[in-house]
Parts: structure tokens; C-alpha cells; sequence
């Protein structure tokens, strides 16, 4: 059995001055390992390494690195853990070579990130990396997206990053973000849903289904301080996932 | 719309066009890094000042977009220093020559242990582009200097156009300019604190880092209003929910001494 600490929840938020972009950062250990799967945007960086202290880590602990898939905001923070296997997707890995123009989502510098790291490419073959967690192939999100099933107590878990964006997409029945292939994406999304119980969506909270309804298993509050009045109070306001927050 | 002398009596205009408006703002959870990102426009010549963190990046491209411009247009990128929310998209523009200070520049092949702000790729990242980095203060246009403001970084440098100064984290905001103290650096503090002041005798009006821009008075008075919307759901089959948080020029002055 696998023990599955989330450290970040994804967050199912938008603004119209920036991209959030923060995803679901979870710590998978096996008795033996510490596992991080994907590292998140620059923006969570201080709040990873806080994250891994509270649980007595730091980066050099993480003996390996599962990314998704190459967006930025999933590797950004990739260069903190060089004492890590970096496990990537040969497909994804190889799509950085040549990125399309009109994708804006990988950096075109995303192989400078990755410079001087420990790389191990995986084949689209779906397999057990280490004892209870498979690969899960879910492209459309991007080229070679993916995902994780993980063996634990409660169940499959499905860390699935973006080929499930949020539980919105279960609710319109098509991937929000598909922008590699649209066609793939809505065959990941149909396939990644069979293959557990729960379900680690890229930017939303982790949740399970009850009946075909959603029931999220953990909540995100930040509180945000604007220091609009150069001489008076901090403006604070509360961002919350939370029902009645 | 700025007017200005370049010398033989020959008048200039030009504009500063601010594509981001920087917001002083802070979370317990992550760092929001919305900083200041501005055009400068004259007699042919397109600066970018400043790129954003890579969470700019499409609003970037479309807000270019919306004035007419492709990356390909923009010939100078001034580069006010190189943290993950100022530098990151410079890649965008292969064809712009690339400005940056020297001592920046080396500093950020090794950033300093304690700096969680300068990603120790970003070095890496630039070396691909069209690199003219600058030791001492020159003009990059008619009428536009870059000037050195060190102690944020080590290599903090602003754009200086007639009395308007774009000034990057030099200035990080109207609250840093009142109190004659800034308060975020990296390398300086005394350094910091000497460039705000530099700035603040420069120039009439401020485009700060992660600040509206204002006019440096006494008193200190913005220029115009700030609002963010932020839509997020809690329940996924219903609707967003939709906060706006606004920052308006006379509420926000209504304490401010005289």
C-alpha cells in the first residue's frame, strides 16, 4: 500500500491579470521512497518546500519525480530535486524538441529547467514504476501525458493532472483543456475515470464519486492582503473552495 | 502622451502604454508576483519593459495583440531585473535585442542561497537570446536612459523616459515610496533604500514594480483606479463564484496626510 499525502491542492480558480496555475502536488510514499508527483509553478515554490518540511523533508529526500506532463505550471520547481529520478514521458519529452507555435502551455526553455538533472524517459507502455503505482497513458493535454494509479487504503487513487482539469469536466462530459488533441483528451478523460475510485484532478481538489456525484475529500483557503492604501490598512479578502467559507 | 527634447530643439513625443498594472498583493499560500508590464512607443521604436512571470504569458501575447503587435515587433526588451515574475517570457521575443545589466546577469548564473526569487534556470534560459547586456548607464533611445537602481537585485536597473521612470522593484510600490524604505531586497538594503530615493529624485511619475503607477507629489498620488477578478467554483455542477477586488485612486488616499 502506498501512502498519498496531498501537499497542494489544485486550485479550481481564474483571474484576469494572471493563470494561477496551481496544481495538485502530491507526496506518494511506499515504506521505502518518497515520491513527488509533479513540482508546480514557481508561484508555489516556497510553499512546496514548506509543505515538504512540515513533513521533516526536504527537496534532496525526494528520491524521485513523477511529471505529468511538461507544462509550466507542473515544472517549474522540477530543478529543486537533484538527488531525484525524473520520470517523463518519452513522448512529452521528445514533443519539447520541436513545440508547436501555437502551444503556449510547455516553456520552450523547459529543457534548460531539466538541465544537468537525473532523466528517466518512459516508453507510452503503461507499467509499474514501483510496487503499487502503474502509469496511466492519458494524452490530449498534451502530447504524452501521464498519469498515476496508485494502490492505497482507500482504494485506486487516480493522479490524473490535466487530462482532468477539474470535476467540471465530469460534469460536461469533455476535457475543459484539452490543447495538444481534442479527440485524445475525451478518450483519456473516459478512461482515466474507469480506472479507480478516487480521483486526483490537476486543478481542482482531490474528490471520489458517490452515485455519480462529487464529493471532494479536501478543501483550499488562501487569504490574499492587497496594500492598496500606501499609509492605512491591508485590504483582506478570503479565497476559499470551501461550502459557506 | 509624453513630450519631450532631444536636444537641437527637436521635440519627441512618445508613450508609455502599461500592458499589466502591478498589484501589491500578497497570499499565506503563494506568491501572486503581479508585477508592473509596460510598452514604450516613439518615432519607430517599440520597448518592452519587463515580461512577467510565465503566468502572464497568453494575457501577454493578446494584450500585445489588441494594440496591433506580435513579439516580432517589439526591437528592445529591458529586463529591470531577473526574478521568476519580471524575466520569465523574454523568450518570446527572438528577434528584440535582450537589455540587462552585466552584473545581473553574471549574479544569476549563481543566485545566492537565501534568493528564492531568481530561478537558478533563468541564466540558462536567456543564453538563447539576443543578449546586450549593459555595464553603466546609457541611452537606448531619444530621450530614454536606463539607469542603475541596485539592491533588489544586484543588477536592478529602471527606463527612464524624460520625468517618468519605469522602475521595476527599485520602486516596488507607492507604500515603499512613502515611507522612504524598501522594504523587499535580495542583495542591499542600504543600497535599496539609496536607489528608491534616486528614483523618487528622477522622476515625476513612477510605474513601480508591483504598484499602480503614481505621480511622486508630495503628496504621493496614484494614477488611476486597480480592480482583480478572480472566479472560482466550490461545487462543480454550479455557478462561479466571482470576487473583484478594487483599489480605487480616492479611497485608497482618503487617509493620506497632506
Amino acid at each position: 500500500m502506498v501512502r498519498l499525502d496531498l501537499l497542494i491542492p489544485g486550485l479550481s480558480a481564474k483571474t484576469d491579470h494572471f493563470l494561477f496555475g496551481i496544481c495538485t502536488l502530491v507526496l506518494l510514499r511506499d515504506g521505502r521512497r518518497n515520491i513527488l508527483f509533479d513540482a508546480g509553478a514557481y508561484r508555489v515554490r516556497g510553499a512546496l518546500i514548506a509543505a515538504l518540511k512540515s513533513r521533516g523533508l526536504t527537496p534532496d529526500d525526494i528520491e524521485a519525480v513523477y511529471m505529468s506532463h511538461l507544462h509550466w505550471d507542473h515544472v517549474e520547481n522540477v530543478d529543486l530535486f537533484r538527488n531525484a529520478d525524473i520520470y517523463v514521458s518519452r513522448v512529452e519529452y521528445d514533443y519539447t524538441a520541436a513545440i508547436a507555435p501555437s502551444d503556449w502551455g510547455t516553456p520552450p526553455f523547459v529543457r534548460e529547467i531539466l538541465d544537468g538533472l537525473r532523466l528517466v524517459l518512459l516508453d507510452e507502455h503503461e507499467q509499474e514504476i514501483f510496487p503499487g503505482m502503474r502509469t496511466i497513458s492519458l494524452p490530449g493535454h498534451s502530447a504524452g501525458l501521464q498519469g498515476l494509479v496508485v494502490d492505497t487504503e482507500h482504494g485506486k487513487a487516480v493522479l490524473a493532472a490535466d487530462a482532468l482539469w477539474s470535476a467540471r469536466d465530469i460534469v460536461a462530459g469533455k476535457p475543459d483543456l484539452a490543447f495538444f488533441n481534442f479527440e485524445q483528451g475525451a478518450a483519456s478523460l473516459t478512461r482515466l475515470l474507469k480506472a479507480g475510485d478516487i480521483f486526483y484532478p490537476g486543478h481542482d481538489r482531490p474528490f471520489r464519486l458517490d452515485n455519480g456525484r462529487i464529493a471532494y475529500l479536501a478543501q483550499n483557503t488562501y487569504r490574499l492582503r492587497m496594500a492598496f492604501q500606501p499609509d492605512g490598512d491591508d485590504l483582506e479578502c478570503t479565497l476559499s473552495t470551501a461550502a459557506g467559507a | 502622451m509624453h513630450a519631450f527634447d532631444r536636444g537641437g530643439g527637436v521635440t519627441m513625443t512618445g508613450e508609455i502604454t502599461p500592458l499589466f498594472t502591478g498589484c501589491p498583493a500578497s497570499a499565506d499560500g503563494f506568491w501572486v508576483g503581479a508585477s508592473t508590464v509596460a510598452l514604450y512607443r516613439a518615432d519607430g521604436r517599440t520597448i518592452l519593459f519587463d515580461t512577467g512571470p510565465y503566468a502572464y504569458r497568453p494575457l501577454l501575447l493578446g494584450r500585445l495583440k489588441r494594440l496591433g503587435l506580435t513579439p516580432a515587433d517589439i526591437d528592445t526588451v529591458v529586463l529591470s531585473h531577473l526574478h521568476w515574475d519580471t524575466a520569465t517570457n523574454a523568450d518570446l521575443f527572438r528577434s528584440a535585442a535582450i537589455v540587462v545589466h552585466a552584473r545581473e546577469l553574471a549574479y544569476a548564473e549563481k543566485p545566492a542561497a537565501h534568493d528564492w526569487a531568481t530561478p537558478p534556470y533563468m541564466a540558462r534560459a536567456l543564453t538563447k537570446l539576443r543578449l546586450e547586456p549593459v555595464n553603466e548607464e546609457c541611452e537606448i533611445a531619444a530621450g530614454v536612459r536606463i539607469v542603475e537602481l541596485p539592491g533588489h537585485t544586484p543588477g536592478s536597473i529602471g527606463l527612464l523616459v524624460g520625468r517618468e521612470l519605469l522602475a521595476g522593484d527599485a520602486v516596488a510600490g507607492a507604500r515603499d515610496a512613502a515611507r522612504g524604505r524598501a522594504e523587499l531586497w535580495f542583495a542591499d538594503g542600504a543600497q535599496a533604500d539609496a536607489s528608491l530615493a534616486r528614483a523618487l529624485g528622477l522622476a515625476d511619475i513612477i510605474y513601480a514594480g508591483h504598484d499602480r503607477a503614481f505621480r511622486v507629489g508630495p503628496p504621493v498620488a496614484y494614477l488611476g483606479d486597480y480592480a482583480l477578478r478572480i472566479r472560482l467554483f466550490v461545487d462543480p455542477v454550479g455557478m462561479d463564484q466571482e470576487i473583484c477586488i478594487k483599489a480605487e485612486t480616492a479611497r485608497s488616499f482618503a487617509t493620506w496626510p497632506e
